[in-house]
Parts: structure tokens; C-alpha cells; sequence
């Protein structure tokens, strides 16, 4: 672990750089964190493909007992996700932070520190070390939301988070409480052993763990708090909270998981349905949005959704004794942990540089960027293309993984575990939903003409917004060709959920089958475009070429304003969902306009919340400020206590 | 090895004859609907013309325009990789390409939409949303269908589901079969753009899906579309003739022979269809869609139960 340490070392001297204003510097920042994060990459890999490290006890004398760190294959998943696109989204920071120099400095500090705090979550081993990190955590990153804390919207954004997310820490101080009970070792291992002998109530550990969890990860109904805050916060911070923060709950839910060893039935139907439910409505919620960062925050929550599929899925078999598709399901929720991490911050980078250079994240006031933005359209449309799940990107492999799962679960001989094979078509009518989703951001806010004057005036950003989304975009793709060498290590790091047989490992060679042929054919697919591209270039040689305007079937005076805009692209499928998609419509002769709102925060939290408001305006009168009173209440308490007493000695 | 070569010739000979399918629609629907029609060898004839004719390309368009008429060749034929065409071997197959298949397919109807958003005009933009709009129904019975092959054939891989193991299933799972048939059919008609769902012969663009996405496209660029379109409609027809008739059985002139007929087959029945039935409101287009997917739905709990 020690390279992990080093990199962290100089992750956390970054933030100390960025904070003494003599030293402050964007290319010590940038070259400290990078730095920092490949020794933590290459160790991450090292353990993915060589197996885990013993764990760290750095002995304490605070009750809670040791602090106990260790980096097994599960953590290194997870850490390559954090260190990865938290490097990418530190430079990207740089360059973002300019356009509003006055608020860069400590953001970029508590950013650092973000990234150590989530390494920390992944690699402790004991109770209060894991507590301590998620907390620094999560206080961290409703810091960085508020980063722009001089905007209402970023401030409420900021609240809604925090209560959620400490909501969410409650369930897990519950969590712990009950795998705890019955031990004073408060290390992982020695938690996993009291819960295996009977010492800690499983299914509560686990239905806790889906709440605490749950509100982190963003998973429907729980994700409230995430679109807000995604949108409200600063892109390179989005670009982290969408690719990373919020994949600390699905870490928490596959540790729960390794602790308790294989999760009952009922457990994996529950993550099932509540992956196929986010998914569905969360792609559903994300075509009603126009705000393009709001979009691609409710595309986090179909995400988490995928991943909860495919870890529901493996759950169901774990459960079974069927290893292989254990393997499969539990893999493929890894590695779309891993995709997600980077094509979601790469359509953040992407999206944080219309904002910027257009001042306007409002896709019915943008259009016509892919001309004056080439490359950051280019990217951004390789990481849409990747979110869908075409070939030959990475997010194809990992939701091929899903299918194999789903598939395989159907054709298993009896039982109920046949029956996962349903939310099969639901991922598919996701995949077909999404597939829509981008290119209505693709297409309104890059092709076409402009809507706005702002947008047309628009340039491409720096380098350091271009070259952190090109990093991103190249691993895309490498993931996308490389699937034979991707799999296997992803497939080997999901055995150590399982338990140590050699039957396992023999699953995990049927599960690997057929990665080698989808590199094949992902790269048969690059070649065979390149070869009809060769050949479209040679017929279109041979004939005459010409410029004219887009052709109006018949109308000779076009305007921006007869584009199809993105409420109209989206609105047939929005009324196909009427009622669930969340959207207040206005139709006029002249003006079609749709206005999205959340299900659950705007029709359940918000309300709920405010009528605990006026409950509590009502018990206002009891506090009136009167010593008197006070003595009143004092006296009466005393004597209820006191006849209580009585009373209960007597019987 | 000489599955791989047979593959390898089958896959030509989609490629040649392609074109005819729509052709034969095209034809049986003015026969049957009281006209003489065009020959069936005209698509042949227009790809040829507008291969050599000038194009002209939109001022607002940008690469995705440009990347149209090779994405959506390009999908198709990757995708006719996947399925065994000659009922015994496909080029490549693996556990789970069933899923390259729809995914392949996807990538072309991807840069096809962004192409028509790409010239800014309201019309394209109008043809885009529907297309996305349907295709994700559509997706969603093919699943569903692709569940039931996956299932009765206990495999993952097309060369199995739509092969000589399917073949061996007819004699338990007819009914089952017969359904996937009838949803995968509708499948077709949605993806290439055919009556009920869409009318290839229309003129208004107000009332087209796939049509007026490439209102804009000409010359080579439509010419190579028009293929591509054509290739999809042969491959999808392949696609619902193999479970529909199982060939893995014959030799191989046999084989050829059925690949050849099915194709035609397809072309026909599709006319008929188009013949006996208006194209339905725009609104009802999902109805259509929607009894894909009861049919496959049925199929899928026939083979579950």
C-alpha cells in the first residue's frame, strides 16, 4: 500500500499548496494531484491484477478501538474510479475555476482533500475509520456544492443535501450499531465473522444498508438530493459527485455484501426492482429536462440503476450457488461503476464548457456549437455515445455483462431466479430511452443554428478543459476495444465476494468467455467504418458537390426559432409516460414549452417537509421566553416523573 | 471452416440481392392493390442513378451529416456478422452478440438522427423525434423476443438462437415460436419503415418518420443510404425467416437456395401487409408497436411457465 500512502500524501500537499497564498499555483496543483493519483492508480492495478494487500492497523487509544486500512481488489475498483476522475476533474477545475477567479483557491483545496477522503472510505477496515472518511466526505462535498454559495440555488441545493446525506449517515451509525452488537472488535473482519455465526441480525444489517447506502448512491426514491445538487454545483465538482461520490454508496452496498457473505433472496429481488425502477424513471426524468447539467444528473440515477441490476442480478445467483452468474452480475456492476465514473465526467467536462463559454446551461437557448466548439463537440458526443451503450465504447461491455447476467438468470433450469430475465427487455427500453435522451442534448445544444446570441458567439475553452475530457474520452474507448483484457481482472476482483473455492475460479473463466470476441468485433466495427467511410470518399470523388441552404420543402426563409427545440424532440415520449415523467406542459398557438419538476422532491419531500414546518410553528407556543413558564414545565415534568416512579415501584 | 466460407458466401449473397427486397414490396403492393408497379429490380436502378448524381449538402450541416450514409452501411453490415444467414454459422458469434446485434444497430440509428438535427431544419427535427421515439418501443419487444430464442435455445449467442438448435425446438415450443415469429415481424415493419407504421410512399413530409430524416441527403450519400436501408430489410427478414424456417438441415445449395427464397418471402408478405392496411395515425403508431410486444410477452411466458 505504501505507493497508495505516497499518493495520497501529495494529493492532501496539493490542498495544503492551493491554501498558503505564497505557494498557490495551478501547475504545482495539477502536477502534485496527477502525480499523486497515478502512484495511486498503479497501485490500484497492481492489487486488480496480482490480488490484495494485508490490512494497516495503526493502533489508537480513542475509543473505537485501532484504525484498520487495507486495499483488496473490491477497493482498488473503486479507488481507480476516484483517482481517475478525480485527477481528470482537478485539471479540468483549474482551467473551470478561472472564469470565477475569486472562489477558486480554497474550492480547489477542499477538492484535494475530497479526493483523499473518498480513498479513505474505500480502503478503511475498521468502524471508525470508515465513519470518520465518509464523514469528511460528506461534509466535503457539500462544501464544493456551495462553491458558488452566492446563488440561492446552489445554497438550497447545498441543504437539501446535507439533510439528506446525514439522513443517510444515521442509517449507517444504525447500521453499525447492529453489526457491532455482541463485539468490542470493531474491525471489518472480525464484524464479517460476528455476522456470519448469528452474532448480528442479517437481514436488518442489509435493509439498513440499502437505506444509508441508498441515499448516497442516489438510488430511486432516494435520489432527491442529486439533481440540485449536480447541476447547482461547479462542473469539475459535478463532473466528481456524478462519477464518483455517489458510487461510494454502491461501494458501501458490495461491502455489505462481503460482509455478510451471500445476500438472502430477498435482498437481491429488492436491489432489482430498485435498479430497474431508477433506471427506467431516471432516464424517463432526464428526457424532460432542458437544463443540460439537471439531464445528465438524472442520468446518474439510471446509472446507479444499471449498476444495481447487475448487483441485484448477482445477488439472486450468489444466492443460488450459481457462481457464474454471480460473477457476471457483481462484475458487470463493477465495471459499469468504473464506465460510469468516466463518461459521465466527460459529458460533465463537456457540458461545463457550454455553461462557460455561453453562459447559459439552458439547451432551448443554445445550438449550432459544433462548429465554434470542435473539439469539445467531439468529445462530448464520444462520451453520449458511450452512456447509450453503442459499440465500440466502454459502456457497450459492461451492459453486454448485464444481459449475459439477466440472460443466463432465464435460463437457468426451475426456480425463481428465472424470473430476473424480466428486467432484461426493462434495460433494453432504457438503453432505447437513453439512446433518445443524448441525442436531443447532442443534437439541440451542438447542431443545428444557435437559439441565442450568447451561444453564437461561443469559442472553444482552454486546454485545460479540453485535454482532462480528452484523457477521459481516450479511456472510453480503450475500455470499448479492449474488453478481452478488461473483463477478466474486473470478473477476478468480483470473486472476492464470493466465497474461496476452486469452483469459483472456474466460473470465472466461463464468465470471461466471449470478451475476446466482443474486442473482435468492437474493433471489426471500427474497421469496416473506416473501410465504408474509404469507399463513400471515393463515390463522392467521382461527383459534383454543392452548398445550399437546409432544404424547407419549399420555404425560403428558415430562422432559428423553426428548429425543433428540445421539448418538442422530447415531447412524444414524455406523453407516451404521461403522469410519470414530471413534466407541467404549456401549449399555445405559438409557444410549446414544457417545465420539468421532480416526482419525489417536489411532490412528497417538499411537501412532507413543510408540514413538519407548521407543526412545529404550533408547538412555537410553548417556548415564550417566560422564566415562569419554564419553572411550570420543570415541576410538571419532575412530577410526572416522580408519580411514574411511584407507580411502577408499587407494582 | 467451410461453415465460415458458406457464411462468408451467404453474406454476399445478401449483399447482392438486397435491393430486391424492397423491390418485391413495392411490386406485390401495386399488384395486389391493382396497378402494374415497378419492376423489382428498380431499387437497383435509383441506388445506380444517384450514385452518380451531384450532391448538395446543407450550409448548417456538419460532420454528422456527412457521416450519415457510412454509419448507417457500416452498422448494418457489422451487424450481419452476428447472424447466422445461412442457418447454420454466423462470421462471428459469442455469448451475448445478440446484444452487439441491437447495439450495433443502435450506433447507425444514432448518427442517422444526429445527422437529421444536423441541418436545423424543423422537418428533419421532426422525423428524429419520432424515430427515437419509436425505436425505444420497438427495442424494448425485441428484447423481449430475443428472451424467448434465448431461452427455448439455451443460448446466448445468434448462431444457436436463430440455428439448427431453434430448428430442434419446433417440435416443442411451435407455439412459443410462431409468436417470436409475428412480434419479430412487426419489429421489421417499425425498423425499416413500413406501412402500418410509416409509409415509404408517402409525400407529405409532415406525416414521414424515417423518410424525412434524410429529406436532405443526395446524390451518392442517399444512394448509399437507400442500400443500407435495403440491407436492413433483408437482414431483419432473414432475421424473423430463420426462426420462422428453420434450415440448418439442408445442404448447402439448399441452404443458399432458402436464404434466397426467405428474403423474397419476407419482401412479399410485407407487400401484402402494406396492401391490406392504411398506415395508422402517427398517435396510434405505438398500439402497433404495443402488440410486438404482447405478442413476444406471451411467447416469453409460454416458454417460462
Amino acid at each position: 500500500m505504501t505507493p497508495l500512502w505516497i499518493g495520497l500524501l501529495l494529493v492532501g500537499l496539493a490542498a495544503v499548496v492551493q491554501l498558503a497564498p505564497r505557494l498557490q499555483s495551478d501547475a504545482v496543483y495539477t502536477t502534485l494531484v496527477v502525480a499523486g493519483s497515478v502512484l495511486g492508480l498503479g497501485n490500484a492495478i497492481h492489487v486488480l491484477l496480482h490480488g490484495g494487500i494485508p490490512v494497516i492497523r495503526l493502533a489508537s487509544a480513542l475509543p473505537g478501538g485501532d484504525w484498520v486500512f487495507g486495499l483488496d481488489p473490491l477497493s482498488a475498483i473503486f479507488l481507480i474510479v476516484i483517482l481517475a476522475t478525480g485527477a481528470a476533474s482537478a485539471v479540468y477545475g483549474c482551467g473551470y475555476m478561472r472564469y470565477a477567479p475569486h472562489s477558486g483557491r480554497s474550492s480547489h483545496a477542499w477538492f484535494a482533500l475530497e479526493i483523499v477522503a473518498l480513498s479513505l472510505v474505500v480502503c478503511a477496515r475498521s468502524l471508525v475509520a470508515f465513519l470518520t472518511a465518509w464523514e469528511v466526505m460528506a461534509i466535503g462535498s457539500f462544501i464544493l456544492v456551495i462553491t458558488e454559495h452566492r446563488r440561492v440555488e446552489a445554497r438550497r441545493a447545498g441543504y437539501v443535501y446535507l439533510v439528506a446525506t446525514h439522513a443517510g449517515t444515521l442509517a449507517l451509525f444504525a447500521l453499525f450499531a447492529v453489526l457491532a452488537r455482541g463485539t468490542s472488535d470493531w474491525t471489518f473482519a472480525s464484524l464479517a465473522a460476528n455476522i456470519r455465526a448469528g452474532g448480528a441480525a442479517r437481514d436488518v444489517v442489509l435493509a439498513l444498508a440499502l437505506l444509508g447506502f441508498g441515499v448516497k448512491a442516489g438510488l430511486f426514491p432516494l435520489h432527491f438530493w442529486l439533481p440540485p445538487a449536480h447541476a447547482s454545483a461547479p462542473s469539475h465538482v459535478s463532473a466528481l459527485m456524478s462519477g464518483v461520490v455517489i458510487k461510494m454508496g454502491v461501494y458501501g452496498l458490495f461491502r455489505v455484501v462481503w460482509l455478510v457473505g451471500a445476500p438472502p433472496l430477498w435482498w437481491g429481488w429488492t436491489v432489482l426492482a430498485l435498479g430497474v425502477l431508477s433506471a427506467v424513471l431516471g432516464v424517463l426524468w432526464a428526457l424532460a429536462q432542458h437544463d443540460i447539467k439537471r439531464l445528465l444528473a438524472y442520468h446518474s440515477v439510471e446509472n446507479i440503476g444499471i449498476i444495481l441490476i447487475g448487483l441485484g442480478a448477482g445477488a439472486l445467483a450468489a444466492a443460488r450457488g450459481n457462481w457464474t452468474l454471480a460473477l457476471l452480475g457483481y462484475g458487470a456492476a463493477l465495471l459499469h461503476t468504473i464506465n460510469h465514473g468516466l463518461f459521465k465526467s466527460l459529458l460533465f467536462f463537456g457540458a461545463g464548457a457550454v455553461h462557460r463559454e455561453t453562459g447559459t446551461r439552458d439547451m432551448e437557448r443554445l445550438g449550432g456549437l459544433a462548429i465554434r466548439m470542435p473539439a469539445t463537440w467531439l468529445l462530448f458526443v464520444t462520451g453520449a455515445a458511450a452512456i447509450v451503450g453503442l459499440p465500440p465504447l466502454n459502456g457497450f461491455v459492461s451492459e453486454w455483462l448485464v444481459y449475459r447476467t439477466l440472460f443466463g438468470a432465464g435460463q437457468t433450469a426451475g426456480g425463481s431466479l428465472r424470473l430476473a430475465l424480466l428486467a432484461a427487455p426493462a434495460l433494453a427500453l432504457v438503453g432505447g430511452l437513453a439512446l433518445a435522451c443524448f441525442v436531443k442534448v447532442a443534437g439541440v445544444v451542438f447542431l443545428g443554428v444557435p437559439r441565442s446570441e450568447s451561444t453564437a458567439a461561443a469559442r472553444e475553452p482552454s486546454m485545460w478543459l479540453r485535454a482532462p475530457a480528452a484523457a477521459t474520452a481516450i479511456a472510453c474507448a480503450a475500455i470499448g476495444l479492449g474488453a478481452a483484457f478488461v473483463v477478466p481482472p474486473i470478473l477476478g476482483a468480483a470473486a472476492v465476494l464470493l466465497p474461496p473455492s476452486p469452483d469459483v475460479s472456474v466460473a470465472a473463466a466461463a464468465a470471461a468467455s466471449g470478451s475476446g470476441q466482443l474486442s473482435i468485433f468492437a474493433g471489426s466495427v471500427v474497421a469496416v467504418l473506416a473501410l465504408v467511410a474509404l469507399v463513400m470518399r471515393w463515390l463522392r470523388g467521382r461527383v459534383a458537390q454543392r452548398v445550399f441552404e437546409t432544404w424547407g420543402c419549399g420555404y425560403a426563409r428558415p430562422t432559428p426559432r423553426m428548429q425543433y427545440t428540445a421539448s418538442s424532440f422530447a415531447a412524444p415520449l414524455i406523453g407516451l409516460f404521461d403522469g410519470l415523467s414530471g413534466v407541467r406542459a404549456h401549449r399555445g398557438a405559438t409557444v410549446f414549452h414544457t417545465e420539468p419538476y421532480d416526482l419525489v422532491l417536489d411532490r412528497v419531500v417538499s411537501p412532507a417537509w413543510e408540514s413538519v414546518q407548521r407543526a412545529a410553528v404550533r408547538l412555537r407556543g410553548l417556548q415564550q421566553g417566560r422564566l415562569r413558564t419554564y419553572l411550570l414545565y420543570v415541576v410538571a415534568t419532575v412530577t410526572v416523573l416522580l408519580a411514574y416512579l411511584v407507580l411502577s415501584s408499587r407494582r | 471452416m467451410s461453415d465460415a466460407i458458406a457464411a462468408l458466401g451467404a453474406l454476399v449473397l445478401l449483399l447482392v440481392m438486397a435491393p430486391v427486397v424492397p423491390g418485391v414490396a413495392t411490386r406485390t403492393r401495386a399488384a395486389l392493390t391493382g396497378r402494374r408497379g415497378a419492376p423489382v429490380w428498380q431499387p437497383y436502378a435509383d441506388i445506380w442513378k444517384l450514385l452518380r448524381r451531384g450532391t448538395v449538402y446543407s450550409r448548417t450541416a456538419t460532420a454528422p451529416f456527412r457521416l450519415v450514409p457510412i454509419a448507417v452501411l457500416a452498422t448494418v453490415l457489422a451487424a450481419a456478422a452476428l447472424v447466422p444467414l445461412d442457418g447454420r454459422a454466423s462470421l462471428l458469434g459469442f455469448a451475448g452478440d445478440f446484444v452487439a446485434f441491437a447495439y450495433v444497430l443502435a450506433l447507425g440509428r444514432f448518427v442517422l438522427v444526429l445527422g437529421a438535427l444536423d441541418t436545423g431544419s424543423s422537418f428533419e427535427g421532426m422525423g428524429a423525434s419520432r424515430e427515437v421515439t419509436f425505436a425505444a418501443l420497438v427495442e424494448f419487444a425485441l428484447f423481449i423476443a430475443l428472451a424467448t430464442l434465448a431461452v427455448v435455445t439455451r443460448s446466448l449467442s445468434l448462431t444457436a438462437m436463430l440455428g439448427a438448435p431453434l430448428g430442434a425446438e419446433w417440435a416443442s415450443a411451435a407455439p412459443a415460436l410462431i409468436l417470436t415469429a409475428a412480434a419479430l415481424f412487426v419489429v421489421l415493419l417499425a425498423e425499416c419503415a413500413r406501412s402500418p407504421i410509416d409509409d415509404p410512399a408517402t409525400h407529405l413530409e409532415l406525416t414521414m418518420i424515417h423518410e424525412v430524416m434524410i429529406l436532405d441527403h443526395s446524390g451518392p450519400d442517399l444512394g448509399v443510404i437507400l442500400y443500407a436501408s435495403a440491407l436492413k430489410f433483408a437482414l431483419l427478414g432473414v432475421v424473423v425467416a430463420r426462426v420462422a424456417w428453420p434450415i440448418a438441415g439442408y445442404n448447402t445449395v439448399a441452404r443458399f437456395g432458402a436464404l434466397a427464397a426467405s428474403v423474397i418471402m419476407v419482401g412479399a408478405i410485407v407487400g401484402i401487409v402494406e396492401a391490406s392496411m392504411a398506415r395508422v395515425r402517427l398517435t396510434k403508431v405505438p398500439l402497433v408497436i404495443a402488440s410486438a410486444v404482447a405478442l413476444s410477452a406471451l411467447s416469453l411466458v409460454l416458454v417460462l411457465r
